[in-house]
């Protein structure tokens, strides 16, 4: 029998930072229960969700990932004690900077997973690429790196145009 | 919001000016400071600049003024030589700049019993010293002021007896955040990037923060390289991104890094909108109080995770 997998006109690339203790072992227990979920899920592992900096959100972004998804353990159930509490903050307040620059925050996923929750992850996994592959690559980071800068203040068609004889 | 400008009471500042100098040279006379950080007259007329003195006699050279617009507070910091590290130190204070000394002590970077906090109650500054001779208008006035509320510094040493007549005058930050708030997310990120776009990687707004003491910033560091150094929009956004979220919760709004912007980006709105969003999530304003823990590196187990799956 052939099998028939939907196509798509565009294939989002998700990039899943993940804690090496709860999501990583719940994504292997997906994998290991044969549970199938889209490829396009670039896992990362972590330590930790406290481990996991900002920067490597924005890096993302900017390297291309049209949705990140910041996955870790339970409330409570952290190997270091403390670390996803700290984390909860920390992405509560840089989800709130990132709205307020303009980024859509629908691309950006945040989850508790822990190491018995397969069928979870699949469902985050899912949903997420789902939910981005609907709404089209992320082009404002990508926009950002390939543009040359052009400060308004400076860019008068003279400098464009000796910019372009280059 | 008054229609035309009107003038502010500054004519407290010149008995501020002589309690200054007299305190100055009494605790420089009977030793209790090493040396006191304050203001002086600068070349152009009617512009101040930083002055550090270690004799008595200096004294006189201090002044406070509308023009007295830095936060001196960063010359306490670890990364600025300047000042004497033995003994303790005097340092003029506004209520803004107290803040940021608050915000330190609760890091650790400095300690109350080193410190003689000669606090000035003030009614404003200039927002430019482009033209620092010109008179303290609702229009010349520094946004920041237009949302102080802390006119009086609490708990320095010593006050001189005044107080600052200060009218209520329009929230330009609180304002402008709104306005931004109300747009779309594609509009907000049309905005930012032409701000963002003008920034020339000057790093002159990391250089006068006192918040900004890291001896090796994670923007300088090439190994990972998480942010792209050379003055180009990924870069410049990936910065001041950063930036703002390195100081939330932490930056308690003296809005040196926007009056320092030689590209007048406006700086102090990203702070103020995470001062706000922290003000909300976790009840949290900074400068108030010594913290040992600002809010982002403490935690409850109540917090919010409506957003997390």
């Amino acid at each position: 029998m052939k099998h028939t997998a939907p196509t798509h006109d565009f294939e989002p690339k998700i990039i899943a930072f993940v804690c090496t203790w709860c999501t990583y072992a719940g994504a292997d227990l997906a994998g290991t229960s044969r549970m199938q979920y889209p490829s396009n899920v670039r896992v990362l592992k972590f330590p930790c969700t406290g481990r996991i900096d900002p920067v490597f959100i924005l890096k993302a972004f900017q390297q291309g990932a049209d949705g990140v998804l910041v996955s870790g353990c339970h409330p409570g159930d952290c190997h270091y004690i403390a670390g996803n509490f700290h984390a909860r903050r920390r992405f509560a307040v840089f989800r709130k900077l990132l709205e307020f620059i303009g980024v859509d925050l629908k691309r950006l996923q945040f989850s508790w997973v822990s190491a018995a929750e397969g069928g979870k992850w699949v469902e985050v996994v899912t949903d997420l690429t789902v939910k981005v592959r609907a709404m089209g690559p992320m082009t404002e980071f990508k926009e950002l790196a390939m543009e040359e800068q052009w400060s308004g203040a400076i860019n008068t068609p003279e400098l464009q145009e000796a910019y372009n004889a280059i | 919001m008054p229609l035309t400008s009107q003038p502010i009471d500054t004519s407290i500042y010149s008995a501020i000016t002589d309690a200054i100098k007299t305190e100055a040279e009494r605790i420089l006379t009977e030793g209790q400071v090493t040396a006191v950080v304050g203001y002086a007259a600068a070349r152009r007329k009617g512009s101040a600049q930083p002055i550090i003195i270690t004799e008595a006699t200096d004294a006189a050279k201090l002044i406070f003024t509308a023009a007295c617009v830095n936060n001196l507070a960063v010359y306490l910091t670890k990364a600025k030589k300047e000042v004497p590290k033995s003994g303790k130190i005097g340092i003029v204070v506004k209520g803004c700049d107290l803040k940021a000394l608050t915000g330190l002590m609760g890091e650790s970077q400095l300690k109350r019993e080193d410190l003689y906090l000669i606090g000035v109650p003030c009614a404003g500054v200039l927002g430019s010293t482009v033209q620092p001779a010109t008179g303290l208008t609702t229009d010349t006035i520094a946004p920041k002021c237009t949302e102080c509320d802390a006119h009086l510094p609490t708990g320095c040493d010593f006050v001189p007896l005044q107080t600052p007549v200060t009218p209520e005058l329009e929230q330009k930050y609180a304002t402008e955040i709104a306005r931004l708030e109300a747009l779309t997310p594609a509009e907000r990120w049309a905005y930012w990037k032409e701000q963002f776009s003008k920034c020339i990687k000057c790093y002159a707004c990391r250089q006068v923060c006192p918040f900004c003491f890291c001896e090796q910033c994670l923007c300088d560091r090439n190994k990972p390289q998480m942010v792209d150094t050379t003055p180009r929009p990924a870069g410049n956004t990936a910065w001041h991104i950063v930036r703002a979220m390195h100081l939330a919760g932490r930056c308690a709004g003296c809005a040196e890094c926007e009056r320092v912007c030689p590209m007048d980006i406006p700086l102090n709105l990203l702070n103020r909108k995470m001062a706000k969003e922290l003000k909300e999530l976790y009840d949290h304003e900074a400068g108030f109080e010594v913290l040992d823990k600002g809010p982002l590196n403490s935690y409850t187990d109540k917090d919010d995770q409506s957003f997390i799956k």
